[in-house]
C-alpha cells in the first residue's frame, strides 16, 4: 500500500465510490431503524418498503413516552451504567497497575491465570453469580446489579498493555522525589492512560447500556428496571409493533453513540496502543 | 394526635398487599383489572408488575430460586409441569375447589388439563388461545370453495388448485405455509389423525400406536408438492407473513386470535377478504390449546386474598372485560354467550375449535421434548429422516432426554464430595504457584501491590473465580431446575455429562459449527478490517473520523434492530439479496432456511457486525509505523505489494497477533447471531456450542450437563490460543 505516491484522480474518485458503498452497507440497518420509527403501521407493512417515509409520524415516540415511565427508566440506566463504567474503571486500573509497574512474586503466573478465565464463556457463570448474590442479600439493589461488573479480565489486560508503554523513568523520578505509589498512581499514571481509559469507558458503559438478562434478573421491581428490560415489556409473546420497537431502539442507542462521539478521539489513540505492543 | 392516629388504625386494618405478575402488555393492562377489584375489595391492595415474555421463564425460575417470588402469576400453560415438578405452586384447596365459580364443567376442557396433576388442580385457566385456519376467502372462493374445506382430502386438493391458479411462469406461488420445526403443528395434526403422545405416561411409550405416521407424510406431501414453502418464516408473526397475505403469495396460514387484530390494525384495506376456519380434520378437527393460567405460590403469605383476586378474574362479566382490554379470549365458557364474541364472524371458529382442542401431555421436561418434537420432524420433512423410521428416532431422542442419571447419596457423602473437589481443585493452583511464592515468602512480602489489587481481585475471587470453581462442581452433577430450589436433590454422577456430551449429536455438530464459524469467519474478519484500515489510512482521505464511526456505528446497533433488518435482507421472496440476485438472472437462494447456506449467511451477518471494531485496532496500529521505513523502501524502487508485505505486515505483527486471539475467543463463543436469527435450524446447521450450552441451561435447566459444555469448550479454546500463541513466537524468533 502506497503511502508517498502521487494519487490520480480516478484513484481517489475510486476511493471515494468504495468507501461510500461500504458506509451505505454498514449504515443502513441504523438508518432503516430510524426510519421504520417514524413510519405509521401500514406503511411498515408494505412489500417494498421505502427509506425515506411517505407520510412521517411521531405517534411512535408519544406511545413510547406514554407507556413508560422513561425518566425512571433512563435514571435507573444511568446509575447501572455509570456505576459501573466509574467503579470498574478504578478497580481495574489499579490492578493493571500493580500488574504492569509494581513487583511481586507469582505476578506473571497471576496474570496468566486472570487472562485463562476469559475462555469460560460468560452464560455459564450467570447462575453461580446469582446465587452469591442472594446469599448476599443483594438482589434487588443496585449494588447487587453493579458489584459483579466491577472487575473484568479484559480491561485489566488492556490497560496493563498500555501502562507497560509508559516509560519506567517518569515513575523512578517521582519516587526519588518522594511520592508514595498512590500519588504516582493518581497523579502520573491515570492522566498519561487517558486514551485506553476513554476507550474502555465506552466499552463498559455500552455494555452495561444495552445489557438485558443480568439487570432483568436481579431487579425485582418494575421502578427499578433499566430502559431495555422496559422497553422488553412492550412486546407481546406473539405480536410485535415494529414502529415502537424501532423508537424504543433508537432512544436507546442515542446515548450510546454520544458517549462514542464524546470519547472517541482519545479512543482511538487508546485502543491503539494496547493493541501495539505486546 | 396520638389518639386520633389510634382511631384510625383501629377502624380500617392495613390492608393486605399482594403481588401480581404478568407479562409484558398484560402486565401493564392487569393494572385496570387490580384498579376495579380494589375498589370492590378496599382491605386488599394489588402490587402489579409486568415481565418481558423474552425472559419471562428466566425471570420465574431466578424469583423462585431466590424466595422473591410474588403470591400470584401469570403462567403459560406448556410451563405448567415444570413448576408444579419444582413443587413451588400452591394447590387449589377442597374448599376453594367447591365453589362454584371455580366448577371444573364452566372451563375449556383442554384449559383445564394444563392446570391438572394427579387428580389435584394446581392454578386456575385466565385466557386460552388456540391455532385456527386464516385464509384469503376471495382467492379460496374463486379456486371453488365458497365454504372452507373441512377434512384433510379437501384441504389438500384446496391448495393444489389454489397454485395451479395463482401461480405464473417464473413466478411460483404457494397455497399454505406452515412452519416445518413447530412441534404445535405437529400435535394439531397428529391429534386430528387419531394419535396420542404419551398415553401410558411419560414412562412409557412416546407415541400411541397409529396417527404419527400418517400427520407425518400429510404435512410432508404439502413441501414435496410445492404446497408449502419450505423457507417460511421462523417467527410466523413477522411482518413477512401479512404482506404475502394481502399479495395472495401464501393465502392460508394457521395462527392464533392475536392475529385478528394484527390484520385490521396493520392492514384494514383487507377487511372483508379474508376470514377464519376450524382446522380441517382426519379422524377429528383437533388444535392446539395454549393460552395462561393464574398460578399460586406456595410462598405466599396471602393465599386468602389472592385467591380472591383469581375468583375475581374468573368471574365470566370479569372475564369479557378482560377480552375488551386486551383481546385475550375468555377461558370461561359463560364469557362467550355474549353478543361481543357470539356474533364476531372472525371469532366463532375460535369457539368451536377451543372446544376441540388439547393441551400437551404434563411432563416436567416438555420444553426439551418440545425441542426434539420440532427438530426429529424438520429432519422428516426435510427427508433426513424417511417417515417410516420416524417412530424410532422421535422414541430413541425422547428417551434420552427423559433418562436422566440420577444416584441417591446422603447428605454427609455429597458434603464429603464437594470439599474434596474444592481442595483437589485447589492443589493444581498451589503447585502453579508453588516455587516461585514459596521461596520469597520468607522475604518480606511487599504491601503496596496488595493494596492495588485488593478491590479488583476481591470481585473476581468472589463473582468470576468461585463461580468458575462452581460451575466445575456442577458439571460433576445432575444439577437442575429441581435440584436448583432443593440442593437436596443433587448428586454426583462423576464424569456422566462429560460421556454422555460425547454421544450427544446435537453437540457434535455443534462443536463442527462452532469451529468452522470461527474457521472461516476470523480470517474474513481479520481481513476485512485490515483491508479497511489500509484504506483509510490513504493521506488524501477527507472525513476520516466520519469514516471510522460510520464502521464502528454497527457494533453499537442494537441486536433487535440488527436482527430485524438481515431478516428482511435474507427474506427468501423479497429480500433485497434475492432481489439483487433476480436483477443479475440468478436464482433465488433461501439464506436463512437451506441447512447449506444458513451458517455462511450468519458469518456474513456477523462480519458486518464485528469488523469495525477491528477496523479500529488495526488503524491506530497503522498510525503508529514510522513513515521513514516506507520512504527508504520505496526510494528502493518497492512496489505496493512489497511495501505492504515488508514493512506493513511485519510491523503490524502485535496487533495481528492481538486481533486474532481476540477475534478467536470471540468467534468460538458465538452465540447472539443463531440465537436470534435461526435458534440453530435448520437441521442443527446453525447449533453453536454456546447456544447448545444456554438452551440445556437456561431452557431447559440442565445446569450440570450445561456446565460440562462449557468446560469441554473452555479446553478447545486454551488449546488453540496456546497453539496460536507458540506460532507466534516462531515467527517473533525467526523475524528476530
Amino acid at each position: 500500500m502506497s503511502y508517498i505516491r502521487r494519487v490520480s484522480a480516478t484513484q481517489k474518485i475510486a476511493f471515494y465510490v468504495f468507501l461510500i458503498t461500504s458506509v451505505t452497507i454498514t449504515l443502513f440497518p441504523f438508518i432503516w431503524m430510524l426510519s421504520t420509527s417514524v413510519k405509521s403501521p401500514n406503511e411498515i407493512f408494505t412489500r417494498a418498503p421505502t427509506i425515506i417515509p411517505r407520510h412521517w409520524t411521531w405517534q411512535h415516540y408519544w406511545n413510547l413516552f406514554a407507556a413508560l415511565e422513561m425518566a425512571r427508566h433512563m435514571l435507573n440506566s444511568i446509575i447501572y451504567a455509570f456505576g459501573t463504567t466509574v467503579i470498574s474503571v478504578l478497580f481495574n486500573a489499579m490492578a493493571a497497575y500493580a500488574f504492569a509497574k509494581l513487583r511481586f512474586p507469582g505476578r506473571e503466573k497471576l496474570f496468566t491465570l486472570l487472562l485463562m478465565t476469559m475462555m469460560v464463556p460468560g452464560q455459564v457463570t450467570m447462575m453461580p453469580v446469582f446465587l452469591i448474590l442472594k446469599y448476599m442479600r443483594l438482589l434487588n439493589t443496585f449494588t447487587g446489579l453493579i458489584l459483579p461488573g466491577t472487575a473484568a479480565v479484559f480491561a485489566i489486560f488492556m490497560l496493563r498493555q498500555f501502562m507497560l508503554e509508559i516509560p519506567e523513568e517518569i515513575l523512578e523520578a517521582a519516587r526519588m522525589d518522594g511520592c508514595s505509589e498512590a500519588v504516582i498512581f493518581f497523579r502520573i499514571m491515570l492522566p498519561l492512560c487517558r486514551p485506553i481509559i476513554a476507550t474502555l469507558i465506552i466499552f463498559t458503559f455500552i455494555g452495561s447500556w444495552n445489557e438485558f438478562l443480568w439487570p432483568l434478573i436481579i431487579m425485582l421491581r418494575e421502578d427499578r428496571y433499566t430502559l431495555p428490560v422496559a422497553l422488553a415489556n412492550l412486546n407481546g409473546q406473539f405480536n410485535t409493533d415494529w414502529g415502537l420497537l424501532m423508537a424504543g431502539a433508537v432512544i436507546v442507542v442515542l446515548p450510546a453513540i454520544a458517549v462514542f462521539l464524546l470519547a472517541q478521539k482519545h479512543y482511538i489513540q487508546g485502543i491503539a496502543a494496547g493493541a501495539v505492543k505486546e | 394526635m396520638l389518639a386520633s392516629h389510634a382511631v384510625g388504625a383501629q377502624s380500617s386494618p392495613r390492608p393486605v398487599t399482594i403481588t401480581v405478575w404478568a407479562m409484558s402488555a398484560e402486565g401493564n393492562l392487569i393494572r385496570r383489572m387490580a384498579d376495579r377489584f380494589e375498589a370492590e375489595n378496599p382491605g386488599i391492595k394489588v402490587f402489579t408488575q409486568a415481565i418481558p415474555w423474552e425472559a419471562a421463564h428466566e425471570k420465574l425460575v431466578t424469583s423462585v430460586v431466590a424466595d422473591m417470588a410474588p403470591d400470584i402469576t401469570q403462567m403459560g400453560t406448556t410451563w405448567m409441569p415444570e413448576f408444579q415438578k419444582m413443587g413451588v405452586l400452591a394447590p387449589v384447596d377442597p374448599e376453594t375447589a367447591r365453589d362454584p365459580v371455580f366448577s371444573p364443567s364452566r372451563f375449556f376442557p383442554g384449559a383445564l388439563t394444563s392446570t391438572m396433576f394427579s387428580g389435584l388442580r394446581y392454578g386456575i385457566p385466565w385466557y386460552v388461545d388456540t391455532r385456527v385456519i386464516y385464509y384469503r376467502r376471495d382467492l379460496v372462493a374463486e379456486a371453488g370453495y365458497p365454504k372452507f374445506p373441512s377434512s384433510w382430502e379437501q384441504f389438500h386438493r384446496l391448495c393444489v388448485e389454489l397454485v395451479r391458479r395463482n401461480s405464473r411462469p417464473g413466478r411460483p406461488t404457494f397455497a399454505f405455509t406452515l412452519p416445518n420445526n413447530d412441534w404445535q403443528v405437529l400435535l394439531m395434526f397428529l391429534w386430528q389423525n387419531g394419535g396420542e403422545m404419551f398415553p401410558h405416561g411419560a414412562s412409557g411409550d412416546a407415541f400411541a400406536p397409529g396417527g404419527l405416521e400418517g400427520a407425518l407424510s400429510y404435512l410432508k406431501s404439502f413441501f414435496d408438492e410445492k404446497l408449502s414453502p419450505k423457507d417460511s418464516d421462523r417467527d410466523n408473526n413477522s411482518v413477512n407473513l401479512l404482506s404475502l397475505f394481502e399479495t395472495g403469495y401464501l393465502p392460508i396460514f394457521i395462527s392464533g386470535p392475536w392475529m385478528i387484530s394484527e390484520i385490521q390494525k396493520n392492514m384494514p384495506q383487507m377487511a372483508g377478504k379474508w376470514a377464519t376456519a376450524t382446522l380441517p380434520a382426519s379422524q377429528a378437527s383437533i388444535s392446539f390449546i395454549g393460552g395462561s393460567n393464574l398460578v399460586l405460590f406456595k410462598q405466599s403469605r396471602h393465599k386468602v386474598e389472592a385467591w380472591k383476586f383469581i375468583r375475581f378474574m374468573s368471574l365470566p362479566e370479569n372475564q369479557l372485560r378482560w377480552y375488551e382490554i386486551s383481546k385475550d379470549l375468555p377461558a370461561v365458557k359463560a364469557a362467550w354467550k355474549t353478543p361481543a364474541l357470539a356474533s364476531d364472524p372472525l371469532l366463532l371458529p375460535f369457539k368451536i375449535q377451543l372446544e376441540n382442542a388439547k393441551s400437551p401431555p404434563p411432563i416436567a421436561e416438555w420444553e426439551e421434548v418440545a425441542e426434539v418434537l420440532s427438530r426429529v420432524m424438520e429432519q422428516v420433512l426435510y427427508g433426513r429422516i424417511p417417515v417410516g423410521e420416524a417412530r424410532q428416532a422421535f422414541t430413541t431422542q425422547i428417551r434420552r432426554v427423559l433418562d436422566k442419571p440420577s444416584a441417591s447419596q446422603s447428605g454427609l457423602f455429597r458434603l464429603l464430595v464437594t470439599i474434596g473437589l474444592v481442595v483437589a481443585s485447589m492443589i493444581p493452583l498451589f503447585l502453579y504457584f508453588g516455587g516461585g511464592v514459596k521461596s520469597k515468602v520468607s522475604e518480606k512480602f511487599p504491601t503496596v501491590p496488595v493494596w492495588f489489587l485488593l478491590p479488583a481481585m476481591c470481585v473476581l475471587i468472589v463473582f468470576l473465580f468461585l463461580p468458575v470453581l462452581a460451575t466445575f462442581i456442577a458439571s460433576l452433577t445432575n444439577l437442575n431446575l429441581s435440584g436448583l430450589n432443593n440442593f437436596r436433590l443433587v448428586s454426583y454422577i462423576g464424569f456422566e455429562n462429560y460421556l454422555r456430551l460425547f454421544k450427544d449429536p446435537v453437540f457434535r455438530m455443534s462443536l463442527r459449527n462452532t469451529l468452522l464459524f470461527a474457521c472461516l469467519g476470523v480470517p474474513l474478519n481479520v481481513g476485512l478490517s485490515l483491508f479497511m484500515a489500509l484504506v483509510l489510512r490513504r493521506k488524501f482521505l477527507r472525513w476520516k473520523p466520519f469514516f471510522r464511526i460510520a464502521y464502528f456505528i454497527p457494533v453499537i446497533t442494537t441486536m433487535v434492530a440488527v436482527a430485524m433488518i438481515w431478516r428482511w435482507l435474507y427474506n427468501p421472496v423479497y429480500g433485497l439479496l434475492n432481489i439483487v440476485l433476480a436483477k443479475l438472472s440468478l436464482a433465488p437462494q433461501a439464506w436463512l432456511t437451506n441447512p447449506h447456506l444458513a451458517l455462511p449467511s450468519l458469518i456474513l451477518m456477523a462480519l458486518w457486525k464485528g469488523f469495525g471494531y477491528n477496523t479500529i485496532i488495526f488503524f491506530a496500529a497503522l498510525q503508529a509505523i514510522p513513515n521513514a521505513l516506507y520512504e527508504s523502501i520505496e526510494i528502493d524502487g518497492a512496489t505496493s505489494w512489497q511495501q505492504f508485505r515488508y514493512v506493513t505486515l511485519p510491523m503490524l505483527r502485535r496487533a495481528m497477533f492481538f486481533v486474532i486471539i481476540m477475534t478467536s475467543i470471540g468467534y468460538l463463543q458465538f452465540f447472539a447471531e443463531p440465537y436470534i436469527m435461526t435458534a440453530g435450524g435448520p437441521l442443527y446447521s446453525t447449533m453453536s456450542v454456546v447456544l447448545w450450552m444456554y438452551l440445556q441451561g437456561f431452557k431447559f435447566y440442565n445446569i450440570g450437563y450445561a456446565s460440562a459444555m462449557a468446560y469441554v469448550l473452555f479446553l478447545i479454546i486454551f488449546l488453540l490460543t496456546f497453539v496460536q500463541r507458540k506460532i507466534h513466537a516462531r515467527i517473533e524468533r525467526t523475524i528476530g
